[in-house]
């Protein structure tokens, strides 16, 4: 992929003359127009910001904010929230408690249904842009297992923008995630993240 | 201090008595990302006029009557702080004045932003007039704008707009607070640049038909002109980045 400075586009502009559903876009008169910020690249939008939408499958990290008869409501790192039902499992939680799930279903209004959860004991959450999360993980998971080898750590990449870090180095996989998160625009991320890394976190 | 200005004061030979030509903008300065709590920000600073944005959510409905199911609300607040004027404002607090420009200001978001994508959410849009000279609704209408950009919320267009005005017979752009408050007529107007959508229309005064044209034309100039900067002050976060990482890798060459 090729990033250009040029290739920077704001609300409004024209990204394809064909139409096409996408994340970011939005389409007037047959023609596709960026709605956020974001890179094109060949007639698509790669976004720079926004949201995180609950698609279904998606591996999620969530903080229960809400208890109530039919079970937990999940913080997402979006607009819209996740329900737990008590019916799904026998483990209870507590408001505060950090859990990794599966989007079961996401309903009309983007409310999505967790299954699978499981709460975490120790370790760290960082929370990052969820459009950066591919970003994050890379072809084929090449980023993530990058950071992996030289922090050591175990890493859990939430889709909505949340981590899950424990063990190893895990200051350096940190500062290294946020370093992608600054730079993902610029192209050669790949090389210079495995010179960082190499130098052991430092330019 | 106190300057007594006639209408007639304000425009000799030609130019505007603080030496602008009839369709001269004030000096914009945009700068986006100004706050590190909210989702996104934006600082204008626009002649005198100085005005913060920033911009919170989508989140949850308060007060939770308010939801509806199909989209998001857009929550506008604009206010002045006590100290903005060059006349005593006496208490900061929402007034009828700021009551009214805040309705408006939320029907020029619900226009652009794509609000069916979040239902039963709301979207926090604030702005505070630090210190004005005329033309602030404008002024915090293109402040938000940028942070709504700057907060990823999706929306159609970025949004722009001027007000342009009478005064001592004269067709004039961006009035500020002598122009505004003397002249015999006032329109701050605001586009959508990239289809020239009219997204906010206000008359204060009387014009002519053919007056009101030639105001619409000044007007659609100057806010493309704007948008310009918007979008200047959008990208340059990344264009730092950008430069850094271009600049950097020679200098790695010379130190190995």
């Amino acid at each position: 992929m090729k990033m250009n400075l040029k290739n920077l586009v704001v609300p409004g502009a024209l990204v394809s003359e064909k139409a096409y559903r996408g994340e970011g876009v939005y389409v007037e008169d047959g023609k596709t127009y960026s709605a956020v910020m974001g890179m094109v690249d060949s007639e698509r939008l790669i976004p720079l910001k926004g949201q995180y939408f609950p698609k279904r499958g998606d591996y999620i990290i969530g903080v229960v904010k809400e208890e109530g008869f039919y079970g937990w409501m999940v913080d997402l790192n979006s607009p819209f929230e996740g329900k737990i039902s008590a019916r799904d499992t026998r483990e209870k939680f507590k408001i505060g408690d950090v859990v990794s799930s599966k989007v079961f279903s996401v309903d009309e209004i983007g409310e999505a249904l967790l299954s699978e959860p499981r709460r975490f004991w120790d370790g760290e959450v960082l929370e990052i842009e969820p459009v950066k999360v591919p970003r994050v993980i890379g072809k084929n998971a090449s980023m993530i297992s990058l950071i992996k080898q030289h922090a050591q750590s175990e890493i859990f990449v939430g889709q909505n923008g949340r981590l899950y870090l424990k063990g190893g180095n895990t200051a350096l996989a940190v500062i290294a995630i946020l370093k992608i998160c600054r730079e993902a625009h610029v192209s050669g991320l790949t090389d210079r993240m495995t010179a960082f890394l190499q130098h052991g976190g430092k330019e | 201090m106190t300057v007594v200005l006639k209408e007639e004061d304000l425009i000799k030979n030609g130019k505007r008595y603080d030496g602008r030509g009839f369709e001269d903008l004030r000096e914009i300065k945009i700068k986006a990302g100004v706050f590190k709590q909210a989702r996104g920000s934006a600082f204008v600073e626009w002649g005198k006029n100085k005005v913060f944005a920033a911009v919170y959510g989508p989140h949850e409905v308060f007060p939770k009557h308010l939801t509806n199911n199909y989209k998001a609300l857009i929550n506008a607040r604009y206010i002045m702080t006590p100290f903005s004027g060059l006349e005593d404002h006496g208490r900061s607090g929402p007034n009828r004045r700021s009551i009214e420009i805040s309705k408006v200001v939320k029907h020029v978001f619900e226009n652009v932003v794509l609000t069916n994508l979040f239902p039963k959410t709301m979207i926090d849009v604030h702005m505070e007039v630090v210190q004005s000279d005329g033309g602030t609704r404008i002024a915090s209408l293109t402040a938000a704008s940028v942070a709504l950009a700057d907060a990823g919320i999706p929306m159609r267009d970025l949004v722009a707009g001027v007000s342009v005005g009478k005064v001592a017979g004269e067709l004039v752009l961006d009035l500020d607070k002598y122009e505004d408050n003397l002249g015999s007529s006032d329109i701050p107007m605001v586009f959508a640049p990239r289809n020239g959508e009219i997204l906010l229309y206000q008359m204060d005064g009387l014009l002519s038909k053919e007056e009101l044209e030639r105001a619409f034309d000044m007007g659609w100039k100057a806010s493309k002109k704007i948008r310009e900067l918007q979008e200047k002050a959008l990208k340059e976060k990344y264009q730092a980045v950008f430069e850094e990482i271009e600049s950097s890798p020679n200098d790695e060459k010379t130190g190995e």
